[in-house]
């Protein structure tokens, strides 16, 4: 599960969905969300399909750019 | 003066009237622009954005499960929009309107929105802010995106995301981190 790098979205904001959607405490939050801005993407987590098919409809319901590997 | 505050069990909005004709159009343009539903919108491209990497037939197939979904889930937020703004009653000049229950993070996700679409619309991926003059419709466009962004800061401020762990380090990783 990658999250893509946005001119648009608030790194605040960024930080605000990492937290709410993956339950995340603030500095790891903050830790990825800083990935995503300084190296334009960042892995937030490896999950099985199905699960990862939920977390990037989360994601794309805030408005953050985030896409799934190829399922095998 | 803030647009958001503390009040009560919610959080109440303040806007002045001009500020409340801003929202209604920018509602109405992005509300039109998925009634169309044209793919080939940079819009539309930006808010149904790409589900899987390397594999156009996989993503293709992910996008059409998912977009009903966040087609209505962004419907609904603007709605809700609509209706908060037509229940804000007048107050010294101003249009107030308490915020309750998930209505907060409801403006919050349609703000974000909003601003996705005018970023979209005016190409903000190559556009030079520093090389924008100030009578440029640019400018404006620009402006009205830090506007929106502004009151999202204040609404962060202002939402906690409840029950997260307040003593973990970066180094505590999610699962599969490399």
């Amino acid at each position: 599960m990658i999250v893509w790098d946005d001119p648009v979205n608030l790194m605040s904001y960024v930080v605000f969905v990492l937290r709410r959607v993956f339950d995340f405490s603030e500095p790891v939050a903050h830790k990825l969300m800083l990935e995503v801005h300084n190296l334009g993407k960042a892995l937030v987590a490896s999950e099985p399909r199905e699960q990862a098919e939920m977390y990037v409809s989360q994601l794309h319901g805030y408005g953050l750019q985030a896409t799934m590997e190829r399922p095998s | 003066m803030r647009v958001f505050q503390a009040h009560g069990p919610g959080i109440r909005a303040q806007f002045d009237p001009a500020e409340v004709e801003l929202l209604r159009s920018l509602e109405e343009g992005i509300s039109q622009t998925l009634d169309h539903g044209d793919n080939d919108d940079p819009v539309i491209q930006r808010l149904f954005p790409a589900a899987v990497v390397d594999d156009d037939e996989a993503d293709a197939e992910l996008r059409r499960l998912l977009r009903d979904e966040l087609l209505e889930s962004r419907r609904s937020g603007l709605q809700a929009l609509v209706m908060i703004l037509d229940r804000a009653t007048p107050h010294r000049g101003r249009l107030r309107v308490q915020l309750v229950d998930d209505e907060p993070l409801l403006v919050l996700g349609v703000l974000n929105d909003l601003r996705l679409a005018i970023g979209a619309r005016i190409g903000i991926e190559d556009i030079d802010r520093d090389a924008v003059a100030p009578d440029d419709p640019l400018a404006y466009r620009l402006a009205v995106m830090d506007h929106l962004g502004w009151w999202q800061e204040q609404l962060l401020e202002l939402l906690e995301v409840p029950g997260t762990p307040t003593d973990a380090t970066p180094d505590d990783l999610p699962g599969g981190w490399p």
